[in-house]
């Protein structure tokens, strides 16, 4: 199968993927109590002024027609209105969405870079000490709960060592920098603002360790089985056997083997961490698209948790998407074969 | 030597921004007057146009950027001329005649004039959102000359002058219908901006971030010490508390009663404090076959731990309510009957009402953080009685149309009055004509009672009214149809060099701006 | 010779002894909580809120006055329950889909497995919210939630073994003499996919309690007063900067918890994948 047909198919599959996730979240939504009519008007309104309301957001209509109505708007990129904030759910989103690439990327970055460096040792180093420490790391990272570790990370950080700040992106005094990208760090690279990029570093370092140490642990074992299983392939013994350096070996030639398998967890870690922004950025009040959801439940703000889940859906197969098309260029020996 | 290439031309282009964007941040040395007053807190802001707007987080920022006919004056319940300078009520008292100031002009430099005035009252009750409901007697206003304007009320509604100075009330500058889309007049553009002739106005709005309210130039009043107000949002109430006593922020809304025990002894910090009109109670749907009969209610009432509530969960901060209006309005009756704890008396009353074996659902939301803790504390005092209780929490949209619907035996809410007028109470909350969310939310029914309030509302003397209140809530305390919690104490830490701060009941999580200094 | 094996284990496994041993703990603690905990873990005493840890109250009190060692302790029923619900729910539904599907091919197996798909295609926890967000907060619930997205693991598990048992001989034999569908379903294809199954369910354990006391946390899953461990994490976060103990013990409970069945898991994952033995 070719790239374009692949990436036809992939999208048709997110199509499919995003019209069961609505028509799912739509109809439950439409069973609890709650009525958004009732939260926009007074709550001494009148019967008339609640059903004026109600035909004014459409809510008066069939279930069936409603989901059209949702769908129609969907395709113009119309996610509806949040019942908490009365914003357009899309801009509320695209307005959290920068915090949250940022997180996830710091996260991502300290968990790869950390995690390959980890599964690397260990693998050279079989059955040593180093080895059996990463083993019961990863283990124990994939058995922390993130929110708790976010909070004992501030108890000592913040609150008994006082090195790092405990919420939101920037010191409360700071202006966030000129809006580029909205990634704070890169925006105050970029217009030389050394203010908010030191008080924007340093409000990532917690959250962003929290986050990526729980990936951290599994990015390292996988590491760890590719390259012990490229290590005993034929060419890597025959390479050693021939006298070339262990280093060279490890570096030239296993790795690079070893890290292709490797892209696909990327591609996972990225939902994994997306999942995890919910809590982090919870604990860590952080004004991402997690915080935003967490904050739209106790409202039952069915559009905004809707539209939160379409949202990382569609970033998730979208990456993960990517992810298949780079495989075949990493590895000469599998292209086409999709 | 590929990859070189792309990363000098990223860096190029980097620069290459560099050269257009503009640092937001400099370091600067203020001088004291340009130091921005700040304020953190929790609240999410919805829209904040005065006719959609129904919270007091929206109404912070637009309660200052508007001006009123009239003002609550200073921390009393009174009223005070604003825009308008005087007024006369008709002999029947349904025409009010406002005589505006003439120097007036909103932010944008037009002239606020009675048309200005006519054009707000119209929106307000055309959008007929929230706001409106304060004005149920309005009937149409006009605009008689450039300054004076003309009130026709439908009925009798002595509330009226004081209605006028609640957020809903402020003068909208007519230029907003520039901004109409849909027929919404001007709702989607008022939602996150400003347009009225207040002291301040809404410069930045950094949504889940930060406001910043400044200066309004062409002010009609003295003009403000402060230049600059930032209201912060710090969601965490570690965070306020911490940013407070850092000395980053000047005033933090949102820190726990159990906190502010610490930050007391800070000798930075100062806690104000005082009274407030903000009372708790718990609805007792008396349409509910267990809790039909008013022995069992009184029980109830007599059941319930008001002290261990009152030390445990306010930490002291609070007062057991006397009746439903609470002390500091006028109407409050110091020597009503007031429940308190008594397990015996109370076991008494159920045997006499033949009862045994009741269970009830609580059903309460997460929309105030002490629910929890007051429902778990009424769970385990009924079971002292013999009543189970099952907790039911869900979602504050759901507890809003559940209570709307009477679905429900035991529920929990907060009330504070829009304006000051023991209407506020007496008349939502027992008039059977507003059963479920409007305010009956006891869906109590007593003919006597429904007579007395409804004689009360349709009369303008003071005295009069006063008497029939107190005859209603007599009635009222022996049919038990709430459990009168607790009336709350407004608590709000802030630096010591925070100056000037003047605290309404009318306006609670609100301030006086304009006559603040830092 | 018997304790001669079980002493070669520990020292080849002695991480999956400590696993074994910690479940083990949890699950007495949990059986036994009544008789074990000093106090009742929902008596308020409201005297004593928010006590540090001492004498009367070992790991200090919450803020109705609650203990929260007693509530740590039968919070360990609640998180077994949670773990062990998840997996078996998740673990039913997987296989009868999963044999099916694999079973009946075709249309069937399309429909299944792109819904399988529609599910994969969420990070878990989002997915979780979501749908426990729409069935409303409760303990109940909230496993359900968990359960539903867990379900496509089992699925997968279950199709791919199903089409290879599906080729072998009694099966053909089976369906040659006549046999009915659900027949050889229920007693030959399913039967044959249960060794698997039950592994990934001890394997999926740990995870399943994590996700659970994280919708908790959010406000999702268990209600007060009930002690379950994520909520009182969340409760004791208000109290966090001048009570450190509310959120600290029960967050230890389910990382002690989820770390025996983790290395369990793990062990059992060595001894029957070649690939991961050291």
């Amino acid at each position: 199968m070719n790239t374009s047909k692949f990436v036809a198919k992939r999208l048709g599959q997110l199509v499919l993927v995003l019209l069961g996730v609505t028509l799912v979240t739509f109809l439950v939504s439409h069973v609890v109590p709650g009525d958004p009519a009732r939260m926009l008007i007074g709550q001494r309104a009148d019967e008339q002024t609640l059903a004026a309301m109600r035909q004014a957001l459409g809510l008066d209509k069939p279930v069936w027609i409603q989901y059209l109505n949702y769908l129609w708007g969907l395709i113009h990129g119309d996610l509806g209105t949040s019942i908490r904030t009365q914003r357009p759910v899309l801009n509320e989103l695209l307005s959290f969405f920068p915090a949250t690439v940022e997180l996830t990327l710091f996260a991502m970055g300290f968990a790869v870079s950390i995690g390959i460096l980890l599964g690397l040792l260990s693998a050279t180093f079989r059955d040593t000490l180093t080895d059996h420490a990463t083993r019961i790391l990863a283990i124990l990272g994939v058995s922390t709960p993130l929110f708790w570790l976010g909070l004992m990370a501030l108890l000592l950080f913040y609150k008994y060592l006082g090195w790092l700040p405990g919420s939101g992106r920037l010191d409360p005094l700071i202006n966030p920098p000129t809006h580029i990208t909205g990634l704070y760090v890169v925006d105050s690279l970029i217009s030389g603002d050394w203010i908010a990029l030191k008080s924007s570093i340093l409000h990532l370092v917690l959250p962003s360790l929290c986050l990526g140490y729980i990936q951290l642990a599994t990015i390292a074992r996988l590491v760890r089985a590719s390259m012990i299983e490229v290590l005993e392939l034929d060419y890597i013994k025959t390479a050693s056997a021939n006298g070339i350096p262990r280093s060279r070996i490890i570096y030239r030639h296993a790795l690079r083997n070893a890290l292709i398998p490797t892209v696909t967890i990327i591609g996972l870690t990225f939902g994994e961490l997306l999942g995890g922004a919910i809590l982090t950025e919870t604990i860590f009040a952080w004004p991402g698209m997690g915080k935003f959801v967490v904050d739209s439940i106790s409202f039952l703000d069915f559009p905004a948790i809707m539209g939160f889940t379409l949202v990382v859906a569609t970033v998730y197969v979208l990456i993960n998407m990517v992810v298949d098309l780079l495989y075949p260029l990493l590895d000469p020996q599998i292209k086409g074969v999709h | 030597m590929k990859r070189i290439l792309v990363l000098a031309l990223c860096v190029f282009t980097l620069f290459g921004l560099a050269g257009c964007a503009q640092s937001a941040n400099t370091p600067q040395t203020a001088s004291k007057q340009d130091q921005p007053l700040v304020i953190a807190t929790s609240a999410d802001l919805g829209s904040i146009d005065p006719a959609v707007a129904m919270d007091n987080a929206a109404w912070k920022i637009s309660y200052p950027a508007y001006d009123r006919l009239v003002n609550f004056k200073g921390s009393s319940t009174d009223v005070e001329p604003s825009l308008a300078k005087s007024w006369d009520i008709s002999a029947d008292g349904l025409t009010w005649t406002f005589h505006l100031r003439d120097d007036v002009k909103f932010a944008d430099g037009t002239p606020l004039d009675a048309a200005a005035v006519k054009f707000s009252f119209d929106r307000l009750l055309k959008i007929k959102k929230g706001p409106s409901d304060a004005f149920p007697s309005l009937e149409n206003v006009t605009a008689v000359d450039k300054n004076t304007v003309l009130f026709k009320l439908k009925t009798v509604f002595p509330p009226f002058l004081s209605t006028l100075a609640t957020n809903g009330g402020g003068i909208v500058n007519p230029a907003v219908m520039k901004h109409e889309k849909d027929a919404d007049m001007g709702q989607n553009w008022l939602a996150t901006t400003t347009a009225g002739s207040g002291a301040y106005v809404l410069a930045e709005w950094v949504p889940e971030q930060s406001l910043k309210l400044t200066v309004n130039p062409n002010y009609w009043g003295s003009k403000p010490k402060l230049n600059t107000i930032i209201i912060k949002i710090v969601k965490d109430p570690s965070a306020q508390r911490m940013a407070l006593e850092k000395g980053d922020v000047d005033v933090a809304e949102n820190i726990p009663v159990d906190q502010l025990k610490e930050l007391k002894k800070n000798p930075d910090l100062t806690i104000f404090e005082t009274p407030s009109l903000m009372v708790d109670y718990v609805y007792l749907n008396t349409q509910k076959a267990g809790l039909k009969n008013p022995k069992v209610r009184q029980a109830i009432s007599y059941a319930v731990d008001y002290q261990g509530i009152i030390d445990n969960v306010w930490q002291g901060n609070a007062t057991q309510m006397r009746g439903p209006i609470p002390n500091g309005l006028w109407g409050y009756q110091p020597d009503l009957l007031q429940y308190s704890r008594n397990v015996e008396k109370a076991k008494a009353l159920l045997q006499e009402a033949g009862v045994n074996n009741l269970t009830l659902n609580f059903m309460y939301s997460d929309r105030k953080p002490w629910w929890e803790q007051e429902a778990q504390i009424i769970q385990s005092n009924l079971a002292d009685i013999g009543i189970k209780v099952n907790l039911q929490k869900i979602a504050y949209a759901a507890q809003r149309e559940k209570i709307d619907k009477g679905d429900f035996d035991l529920t929990i809410g907060v009330w504070s009055p829009d304006y000051a007028d023991p209407y506020m109470f007496m008349n939502y909350w027992f008039d059977s004509k507003n059963f479920g969310l409007a305010g009956n939310r006891a869906f109590y029914k007593n003919d006597e009672v429904d007579k007395l309030v409804r004689k009360a509302a349709s009369i303008n003397n003071q005295t009069e009214r006063i008497e029939l209140y107190k005859q209603a809530q007599q009635l009222i305390m022996q049919d038990a149809p709430y459990v009168f919690l607790v009336q709350k104490k407004y608590q709000l830490p802030m630096r010591k060099s925070v100056q000037g701060f003047v605290f309404n009941p009318m306006l609670e999580d609100m301030y006086n701006f304009q006559a603040m200094s830092k | 010779m018997e304790l001669k094996y079980y002493r070669y284990f520990a020292k080849q496994y002695p991480l999956t002894v400590v696993g074994t041993l910690i479940i083990l703990i949890i699950g007495l603690v949990a059986l036994v909580a009544p008789l074990i905990s000093p106090h009742d873990p929902l008596q308020l005493h409201l005297a004593d809120r928010l006590l540090p840890p001492g004498h009367t109250y070992l790991l200090g009190t919450d803020e109705m006055g609650r203990d929260l060692f007693s509530r740590i302790i039968y919070g360990a029923r609640l998180s077994l329950a949670a773990g062990v619900g998840i997996v078996s729910i998740a673990g039913i539904f997987g296989t009868v889909l999963g044999s099916v599907s694999g079973f009946l091919g075709g249309k069937t197996d399309l429909i299944i497995m792109r819904l399988m798909d529609i599910m994969l295609a969420f990070p878990s926890l989002v997915l979780a919210l979501a749908l426990s967000a729409a069935l409303g907060p409760n303990f109940r619930n909230s496993i359900l939630a968990v359960a539903v997205v867990k379900i496509p693991v089992y699925v997968r598990l279950v199709r791919g073994q199903t089409l290879s048992v599906k080729e072998k001989h009694f099966v053909k034999a089976a369906q040659t003499f006549g046999a009915s569908k659900v027949w050889i379903i229920s007693r030959h294809i399913i039967p044959n996919c249960l060794a698997p199954v039950m592994v990934q369910a001890t394997l999926g354990i740990g995870e399943a309690i994590l996700i659970a006391a994280a919708l908790s946390f959010i406000g999702l899953g268990a209600q007060p007063p009930a002690a379950e461990w994520g909520a009182m994490v969340s409760v004791g976060r208000t109290y966090l900067l001048d009570q450190w103990w509310y959120a600290t013990f029960p967050g230890i409970a389910i990382f002690i918890t989820v770390v025996g069945f983790n290395l369990f898991g793990d062990g059992v994952r060595d001894l029957l994948d070649p690939r991961f033995r050291h």
